[in-house]
């Protein structure tokens, strides 16, 4: 029986993005790594070719986190007081990108200073000839304080710069504008704020492929259904052709799985949640798996053998029938 | 193509004259359109506009159902592709696989422990919907005391897997007054296992490498008399797996294709293919294998992406630790909105402070939206204070209430004696500020 | 250099300039003012003038259209003399209505074809009673009846216990000649006319003596009372003044929540009838002061009738009926329909037996505000799709014609009647109304009521600082003013970052006149709300907005509404300017209506039994469309093509 597929032709796509900078184009990267670019729903291969790979990231922190699941600290021992170390075990763990997250104090709990920051940053860069993410600690005035300093150092690196919200979005798209860098536009799950959030640092004149949307995401189990929706209706609103949600997305399943109960607690919970670890690992991998099926385009992961698993899918996923 | 309301409206008598329970014409044609009401409610509706009503009504995803003694396992009339459109509405069965190969011992054993299986999220018992048992022996005998020793240990629904319609038969009559799956026709048995599955009154899988021929074959076993079926899609490679699933749904909804208007079952080889088919449209989905620490956030997965995204969606009322919060950081108050509570506990966060959020129950309302219906009281708030037991959890005792309401500080005095009322920042985005500044 | 002779109409002698001087500087030099709110900066359009003859050069027609360039219409500010030339300079009233983007509040004028005899409820008759005598012992009700039957044709005329107390006094006063005021009510759709005896005058009362009525509207933040002649139909005077409930709350919920306290009721509503009677009182003052000599005066208690709207819980509170299930799902009412009352019932300071009309609503949300006001603005009547809003601190929105009608409601907050904002004030003397601000300097100029010091600003100024604050980038579009432009107008100030719009030397009050961030994001989410209201409404039938042949807005920001602005801030729907229609308060414009002619109160009651209403709150679509509106102008540009095309030439936008 003959049967016509519904293919559906969007007048939009995404926007490419290029991460990192080799020697050659004003940085010190190995390699770049160019997402985005999509011109139907994810992986819709019999619809249009997806021309980029949603790449994974690996987050690491400038010190030890005190806070992070035992499982986390254990895999990653030998390395953690050292993000320059971490930072080589990732790229060896199979990740296209780092993420480093800049921590409010130091381990001694006295605050972080740019010196410190810029000194991170720089030992990341020298370890790893991957392109570099770069976080502040999430408090505006702390991010504003150590993320101007190593933009500033790290000029031409096409480092992307984090976070950047609508409150706080001028200094540091200044900063990225000034130095050649990209920003993580960060919204509270929210299509209309995803949106705002974009034409406000379009506004200020940072050219659009350098932005990249930041949604956020709940875990499994902690929103995430709010998140996929919309991170679904932002692609779908970016191949209609609004050129305010045609940035790529980057998501943070680790960060939000591995905070959860689920992951980080083995003692004391319901035995109907199974074994910790392989829990905790498949709490981390349908986070990131389910975000991937809504349009993710760069996942940042805690564990190994998570990475493995859902370079795995993406491998799959990127290979048409 | 559904009527909007004003569409039905036209359609209807016009009279405003309040029989069917609503004020007016037009406000019961939004009922319909947003299908909460059934026509029949009006008794003055000509019969032309009933059949054109009745035509836009109709499901293009047939609704399929399992039933067994007390269980049923319904899938499809979905009528969105994505969530956020309306809703998904029947979330897709999760069943667990078990083959003939075992003893009856065995089996009974391996089903009573996934039958009893349930684990709680967030107040909801979740649990495993049925059994699929494979025809792995390719004898009738065996796999009729397969089914017998599946069915002794759980009453849920079962699919029947295997290719020969003889052997698959076996298993059928040790199964009465029931509807079970059988999976799967195919182009070389369709025409034995249609019989099978209109004897035994039986939901048909169909199985065919693409759209094309799987359309094909479903037309054929319908002409035969079947019409409750299921189309298996290939568990093999997730892309592949992606595509087919979008394509039968679209069909489905866009085209109106009525050879592939039935829910998808599907195999997956692995969680990620799993996870996969919960949110792109399975209607069946068949585990090889039962593991708590994978059902559970499949479960937890599959009750999310069904969740309806047209109801403000909740969290879990309760005390939430923020920064290591210690017995004399502050208690924060808020509602169970989850926009509100995300707003608040990021800010918070954030801020690196450490503090108690107590989320009240209001009915998942905003802080003004729900102070103004009344689901935001101090009542409320001392009921959400002393239920979480957070006295026992502060040296200081003090509360910080959304600046929206200030004006019940001084009734939350009276209801909790002995603690300190502050009255904080309208919008969650002062918090920080505040917290710095004032506590 | 050549030089030129401009003469001005106004003048006898001309005034000799340069080439090349602006006629607006011409003018100065002859003495004359021309108006410049813009700063010459070509944009507003308010110093029109008309070259009769003689050669100009317009360096801009901004705000002309080519009509008017034909008819020799020229901006002074942005025209040039480079001949002898005649200049006529148009009175400013003139050169307001001439603006395409202006809405000014329509008239009022008394319904065409008002007929007091057929319309009015209300009904005046002289009677002569024969005398008593010992020899007719009739008792004085029976003789008044009598007269009444026969000499006016009232049959069953119900005589309430106050018209008894003075029915001898009045009767003997007059001796045996009496005026009796009766208001003739067809209750339950003509099947029973009630005939009530109002008042009883002795002697006889002069033909042409007024007969006083009161339109009232009892809204949120304000409350507005007309004055009205029922003889003529005419509004003989108007007063508006905040509600006085406002101290116990500023929305509707929290006055809920206060009345169900305590004593809270009696208090809120002596409250708001405290604001009416003192409004009462004001009516008649002013009417006194103007009236002729050989008028009578007029005071309170002479008003026979007044018709009220107000949303529903105004209306309860009004009435000392508790209100808490308005706010409790399912949100019901205690009453929809209110029978009619006597002022003494509802402690109103008019005639005792007065009749007290209060006008029908729909449900919780949708009150007689609104039924009346669908009224006035005729919605319910035309075969055009309509859309009547009425912004005010609940917005109400109806969309429909006379096929069916659909309404809902939105909390937009009482910014836009300039309450609930640092400077804000009602739009009286006083108020700025009118705001611009340079593109370049960020200086601005405004426009004050009355042309005095400013003393605050009302609705109409606070749209057009936040369109000009905008448009100029002194805030983003987020509402965020910009602290990078280097400006001493934009400061740190005692509620957070603020903007100077007048500084204190140039004020009543010798006071900064600013506006804060909280102030904005106030305006922000009460424009946010009334889009998010009617694009919701409209999506909920599906009728697409362009759809719309109508848009008609009702609310008390001042005199008129500039439109363009109102739709660069995404207040207003991106349509041509010419579907929009400004009716200032049509609440109380549809209490005056009902007031004047029964047919039109029966139309408010039919109105309000066939409007639909539908519950914002049901599901989530509100929220996403409010969150989308919460940006300048909204979220998707695409709904506002003119602005992103503004936007997109700055010089255009200023």
């Amino acid at each position: 029986m003959p049967v016509e597929i519904p293919k559906d032709k969007w007048p939009g796509s995404v926007r490419k993005v290029t991460l990192g900078a080799t020697t050659a184009e004003g940085g010190t990267r190995g390699k770049t790594v160019t997402v985005g670019g999509e011109s139907s729903l994810p992986f819709l291969h019999f619809e249009s070719e997806t021309p980029c790979r949603p790449a994974v990231a690996i987050e690491i922190r400038d010190r030890r986190p005190d806070d992070w699941s035992p499982l986390l600290i254990e895999t990653w021992e030998e390395v953690i007081d050292d993000p320059a170390k971490w930072a080589k075990a990732a790229e060896e763990a199979g990740a296209d990108l780092i993420q480093l997250t800049l921590s409010l104090t130091d381990k001694n709990g006295n605050p972080n200073t740019p010196e410190a920051a810029v000194a991170n940053v720089k030992a990341v860069l020298a370890a790893t000839s991957l392109p570099l993410i770069v976080f502040g600690p999430g408090q505006a005035e702390m991010d504003n304080a150590l993320i101007v300093p190593v933009a500033e150092a790290a000029k031409g690196e096409r480092l992307l710069l984090g976070i950047c919200e609508d409150k706080n979005y001028r200094t540091i798209v200044a900063t990225a504008m000034a130095n050649g860098h990209l920003v993580n536009a960060r919204t509270p799950m929210d299509v209309n704020l995803a949106k705002q959030l974009n034409i406000l640092i379009s506004d200020m004149g940072l050219p659009t492929d350098r932005i990249i949307m930041d949604p956020t995401t709940g875990a499994l189990g902690y929103g995430i259904e709010y998140g996929f929706s919309v991170m679904e209706r932002l692609r779908l609103a970016a191949l209609q052709g609004d050129a305010m949600t045609q940035s790529p997305m980057l998501v943070t399943p680790g960060f939000e799985a591995w905070k959860t109960k689920e992951s980080k607690v083995g003692d004391g919970v319901p035995e109907a949640w199974g074994d910790w670890l392989k829990r905790a690992i498949h709490w981390e991998t349908l986070t990131a798996m389910t975000l991937l099926e809504s349009g993710a385009d760069i996942l940042v992961l805690r564990h190994p053998e998570s990475v493995r698993r859902v370079k795995a899918a993406i491998e799959e996923l990127m290979t048409p029938a | 193509m559904a009527l909007s309301g004003i569409q039905i409206y036209k359609l209807l008598p016009q009279t405003n004259c309040k029989e069917c329970g609503f004020p007016t014409c037009l406000a019961f044609a939004m009922k319909l359109a947003a299908k909460q009401v059934e026509l029949s409610a009006c008794p003055y509706v000509s019969e032309e506009s009933k059949a054109q009503l009745a035509e836009s009504a109709a499901p293009p995803i047939r609704l399929v159902t399992l039933k067994s003694d007390g269980y049923e396992v319904k899938a499809g009339n979905e009528v969105v592709l994505f969530r956020h459109e309306k809703t998904f509405y029947n979330k897709p069965g999760l069943f667990v696989k078990i083959d003939d190969l075992q003893s009856p011992e065995e089996i009974k054993d391996a089903i009573a422990k996934a039958d009893a299986y349930q684990v709680n999220y967030v107040g909801i018992g979740l649990g495993v919907d049925g059994f699929a048992v494979e025809a792995a022996s390719g004898e009738a005998g065996k796999f009729g005391a397969a089914v017998q020793a599946v069915r002794s240990a759980s009453k849920r629904p079962l699919i029947l897997v295997g290719s020969d319609a003889a052997v698959l038969e076996a298993g059928l009559k040790v199964l009465t007054g029931e509807t079970v799956m059988i999976y799967a026709a195919d182009a070389n048995n369709w025409e034995a296992m249609t019989h099978l599955a209109k004897q035994h009154k039986a939901v048909l899988a169909v199985s065919a490498p693409d759209v094309e021929s799987m359309a094909a074959l479903t037309e054929k076993v319908k002409e035969k008399g079947v019409e409750d079926l299921a189309l298996a899609v290939d568990g093999g490679n997730l892309s592949k797996m992606l595509a087919l699933s979008t394509q039968i749904r679209r069909l489905a909804l866009k085209k109106n294709f009525r050879p592939l208007g039935y829910p998808t079952i599907v195999f997956p080889k692995n969680p990620e293919a799993a996870a996969q088919a919960i949110v792109k449209y399975a209607g069946f989905i068949v585990l090889d294998h039962f593991a708590p620490e994978l059902v559970y956030p499949l479960l937890v997965l599959r009750q999310n992406i069904y969740t309806d995204p047209q109801k403000p969606i909740q969290v879990q009322p309760g005390v939430y630790e923020i920064n290591n919060p210690q017995p004399n950081s502050p208690v924060l108050v808020t509602t169970n909105f989850s926009i509100t509570y995300f707003s608040v506990a990021n800010e918070v966060e954030g801020s690196g402070l450490p503090a108690w959020l107590t989320v009240c129950d209001a009915e998942g309302m905003s802080v003004l939206t729900a102070w103004a219906a009344g689901k935001f009281d101090a009542e409320r708030i001392a009921k959400a204070i002393k239920t979480f037991s957070v006295a026992d959890k502060v040296e200081r005792k003090r509360v910080v209430l959304p600046g929206h309401v200030a004006v019940l500080s001084g009734e939350l005095e009276e209801e909790l004696p002995g603690w300190e009322i502050r009255v904080g920042p309208r919008e969650a985005v002062d918090l920080p500020k505040f917290m710095k500044e004032a506590l | 250099m050549a030089e030129h002779l401009v003469y001005f109409d106004a003048l006898t002698e001309p005034v000799r300039v340069p080439t090349g001087t602006l006629l607006a500087e011409a003018a100065r030099m002859a003495g004359l003012e021309i108006g410049q709110p813009c700063g010459g900066q070509g944009r507003c359009g308010r110093c029109t003038v008309q070259v009769l003859e003689g050669n100009v050069r317009r360096r801009s027609t901004l705000r002309l259209s080519a009509e008017d360039v034909a008819q020799g219409f020229a901006l002074a500010c942005q025209t040039v003399v480079e001949g002898d030339c005649r200049v006529s300079i148009p009175p400013q009233e003139k050169i307001e209505r001439r603006l395409t983007t202006d809405r000014t509040v329509s008239e009022i004028t008394v319904p065409p074809g008002y007929n007091y005899e057929l319309d009015q409820t209300i009904h005046r008759v002289h009677l002569s009673l024969s005398p008593p005598s010992l020899e007719d012992q009739t008792d004085d009700l029976s003789r008044l009846l009598t007269a009444l039957k026969q000499q006016a044709g009232f049959t069953s005329v119900s005589t309430p216990l106050p018209i008894l107390r003075k029915l001898g006094e009045a009767l003997r006063a007059g001796d045996w000649n009496v005026t009796a005021i009766l208001d003739v009510h067809d209750l339950f759709d003509g099947r029973y006319i009630e005939e009530r005896l109002v008042d009883l005058l002795p002697g006889r009362v002069p033909q042409e003596e007024p007969i006083w009525g009161a339109a009232i509207d009892i809204g949120t933040t304000t409350v507005t009372v007309w004055l009205v002649n029922l003889l003529t139909g005419q509004v003989e005077a108007q007063a508006s003044e905040y509600n006085g409930q406002i101290a116990r709350g500023e929305d509707v919920i929290s006055r809920i929540v206060y009345a169900s306290k305590n004593g809270g009721a009696a208090e809120m509503r002596n409250l708001v009838l405290d604001t009416i009677n003192q409004l009462l009182a004001t009516v008649c003052q002013r009417y006194n002061v103007r009236k002729k000599d050989w008028e009578s005066k007029a005071s309170p208690e002479q008003i026979v009738k007044a018709t009220i709207a107000g949303n529903s819980t105004m209306m309860h509170l009004f009435l000392g009926i508790p209100a808490s299930s308005i706010r409790l799902s399912p949100y019901i009412t205690a009453v929809n329909h209110v029978p009619l009352l006597s002022g003494q019932e509802v402690g109103l300071n008019i005639n005792p037996l007065g009749i007290v009309d209060c006008l029908p609503g729909v449900a919780s949300y949708v009150g007689s505000d609104i039924t009346a006001g669908v009224l006035a603005s005729g919605m319910d009547d035309t075969n055009r799709l309509t859309l009547f809003m009425d912004v005010g601190t609940n917005g109400e929105i109806v969309l429909g014609s006379n096929d069916w009608l659909v309404a809902c409601a939105c909390s937009a907050g009482p910014a836009f009647e300039g309450a609930g904002v640092y400077c804000g004030m009602r739009a009286t003397r006083g108020a700025i109304e009118e705001v611009w601000i340079n593109g370049e300097t960020y200086e601005p100029t405004y426009r004050v009521i009355g042309g005095g010091k400013p003393s605050g600003i009302c609705g109409s100024g606070l749209i057009s600082l936040l369109a000009e604050m905008f448009m100029t980038g002194v805030i983003d579009k987020a509402g965020n003013l910009n602290t990078q432009l280097g400006i001493n107008r934009i400061r740190e100030g005692e509620y957070g970052l603020e903007y100077v719009i007048a500084w204190g030397e140039e004020t009543q009050t010798g006071k900064d006149i600013t506006i804060t961030h909280v102030d904005i994001d106030n305006l922000l989410r009460a424009k946010g709300a009334i889009y998010a209201g009617y694009s919701v409404l409209a999506d909920s039938v599906g009728v697409p907005l362009e759809m719309i042949e109508q848009m008609l807005i009702g609310g008390s920001f001042g005199k008129y509404i500039n439109v363009e602005k109102a739709i660069q801030i995404g207040l207003l729907p991106d349509m041509p300017w010419e579907k929009f229609q400004f009716l200032g308060n049509t609440s109380v414009r549809g209490a005056y209506y009902a007031l004047l002619d029964h047919r039109a109160r029966a139309r408010i009651k039919e109105i309000a039994t066939r409007m639909t209403y539908i519950e914002l709150s049901a599901d989530n679509s509100f929220y996403e469309a409010f969150m989308s509106a919460l940006f300048l102008p909204h979220t998707d540009l695409n709904r506002f093509p003119s602005i992103a095309q503004a936007l997109k030439s700055p010089a255009s936008a200023g």
